[in-house]
């Protein structure tokens, strides 16, 4: 956590508004439960010929917590998904699609009986894997989460009237 | 005499109005069975027959449409896209295999749906195998040299009744150049089964007008990237383009699938109030045939019928009737599942098992019988507390 906070020295405002956003909630994560991992953190972990830094190394094999917006790029019973920072069928004004690096390789979620809805953050749980492997149907991944449980996300937190945002909002 | 008999001739003796309740249980758990086998084998049978592609690629329009034409060949297509287009998708290094299709008009109802040998292929990552019941594919033929050779879907082939070497055709325009069979496929349990397949040239050439056309036209093109995570850039590439859009199969598949929740949850909600109808009715029914027989029970307890025996037979009276209901009512929503089945086969080419086997027929027999059976526990405590004096008094 330290290392993002380091980061609103040298990034444009917005991009470090975001972050904050981002960390203020995964610092939110409840103690005895899996730790949640960001989209941020899982692109900045990434190093040349598909290494990633030892910290993220750690949680494979961990039970992990990771809120992102679900692309159905496999069956529609949802036994495989991607999980993506934003969403693929949203409108096209205001996200840019991302890459292998911020896609997380869902699998194995079973009876997944949420409605789906392209536009909502959902929480899935599951294993955390890391590492380039090859799935016979879903091909090459970088990062996967098996044994899923998705969830609806709690959603972003509401600042009430007269809350300042976050300490850090005006460097 | 034993107990069962005793019940048994009482349930003889009220026969119409039995056999009646009988019925209305018969009639509401085979409504039961019959909607909840069709619409889990309608969701299955979607989701069986849904492509192997992560993306289809068409002209602007509605998703749905594009989906549900090119996927399971319903609705009718959207615009067509051109050749072009197909070039540049295969050409784009994301992109590991692009496979163009053309939806074209129908022989008997058939669809025909030109494309390359390549929709056929086997692949590592595929579910669905192709396997040829007979003949072979058609052949890859060259642009301007069509061979007119069709393969058609096990379903086409065996409703239609063509045969390898029949021609065929439809419509006065086409008469000039049949389509000669060469292969009949196996089952695939999805929409290409009823679908008649032939190469994109033998589309171009069928009749004039096409044939006039300088740049020539597509319906879709099926497109499987090297990494599921260049699809979402991908789709929207496409999708921002003015001239096409790309849509995830499954995506859409989800949409109708909320729709259908929303219907299910209303269909529950009626499902609910039948069973509530059916039981009361049962309920009333052995209410009403235990007060008709106080006399006959005070007389049975006058000979020296135990307080128990009684309640016994009440509640045997009961057990029978919702386990005879039970079980017609299972046979019934079978034979009516079957009958939608066979319907939507025919109307929509969604090809689904009417006797799929689960938890739902021994969870609704077992609880129909135990419900049946507790809606007579009233009507037997009050069997059981016929006072024999009161009821053994002359009637007049």
């Amino acid at each position: 956590m330290p290392r993002c906070h380091s980061r609103r020295h040298v990034v444009p405002s917005r991009i470090a508004l975001l972050g904050v956003a981002l960390l203020s909630v995964a610092v939110v994560a409840r103690g005895d439960e899996a730790p949640r991992l960001t989209f941020a953190q899982l692109a900045e972990s990434i190093r040349a010929n598909f290494d990633v830094t030892q910290q993220m190394k750690s949680y494979a094999g961990k039970e992990v917590e990771i809120h992102g917006f679900i692309i159905p790029a496999g069956p529609p019973d949802l036994s495989f998904f991607l999980l993506s920072r934003v969403s693929a069928l949203g409108n096209y004004c205001c996200e840019v699609p991302v890459g292998q690096d911020e896609t997380v390789y869902v699998f194995g979620a079973k009876g997944v009986k949420l409605p789906f809805d392209p536009l909502r953050v959902y929480r899935v749980r599951g294993v955390f894997e890391v590492g380039k492997q090859v799935d016979r149907a879903y091909g090459v991944s970088m990062f996967r989460i098996r044994d899923a449980r998705v969830e609806h996300a709690v959603g972003a937190k509401i600042f009430k009237v007269g809350e300042t945002p976050a300490p850090v909002s005006k460097p | 005499m034993t107990l069962g008999t005793v019940a048994l001739r009482h349930l003889q003796e009220r026969l119409v109005a039995n056999v009646l309740t009988v019925v209305s249980i018969a009639l509401g758990v085979g409504l039961v069975i019959a909607s909840a086998l069709l619409t889990r084998g309608v969701k299955e049978t979607f989701v069986e027959g849904t492509t192997d592609y992560g993306l289809v690629v068409g002209a602007k329009g509605s998703p749905t449409q594009l989906v549900l034409n090119v996927v399971f060949r319903m609705d009718s297509p959207t615009p067509n896209i051109l050749l072009p287009t197909y070039a540049e998708l295969a050409g784009d290094e994301r992109v590991e295999l692009a496979v163009p299709v053309a939806m074209g008009d129908a022989f008997q109802g058939f669809r025909y749906v030109a494309t390359t040998p390549a929709y056929f292929a086997a692949f590592r990552w595929r579910r669905t195998t192709f396997t040829m019941a007979a003949g072979r594919l058609f052949r890859d033929d060259p642009a301007g040299s069509p061979t007119y050779e069709a393969v058609l879907g096990a379903e086409a082939a065996r409703h239609t009744g063509l045969r390898l070497g029949d021609r065929f055709y439809e419509g006065e325009e086409m008469a000039e150049y049949p389509l000669t069979v060469v292969g009949i496929l196996r089952p695939t349990r999805s929409a290409d089964d009823r679908a008649i397949f032939f190469s994109l040239p033998s589309y171009w050439e069928m009749n004039e007008l096409a044939r006039q056309v300088q740049i020539k036209p597509l319906t879709a093109v099926l497109v499987r990237t090297k990494r599921m995570s260049d699809l979402p850039a991908l789709h929207r590439e496409l999708n921002v383009s003015a001239k096409t859009q790309a849509a995830f199969p499954s995506t859409i598949l989800l949409a109708i699938f909320n729709l259908l929740g929303l219907a299910e949850e209303i269909l529950t909600v009626i499902l609910a109030i039948v069973a509530i109808v059916v039981v009361s009715y049962l309920f009333v029914s052995m209410y009403r045939s235990t007060f008709e027989r106080r006399r006959e029970i005070a007389t049975m307890r006058a000979l020296g019928a135990p307080r128990a025996a009684i309640l016994r037979i009440v509640l045997l009276d009961a057990a029978v009737l919702s386990t005879i209901g039970a079980a017609a009512g299972l046979l019934a929503g079978h034979a009516v599942a079957y009958v939608g089945a066979q319907l939507l086969a025919a109307r929509v080419g969604v090809v689904m098992d009417p006797f799929a086997l689960g938890l739902l027929q021994p969870v609704v027999f077992g609880g129909v019988v135990l419900v049946g059976t507790l809606a007579g526990l009233l009507p037997a405590m009050r069997a059981y507390r016929v006072e024999v004096a009161e009821n053994l008094a002359p009637l007049s």
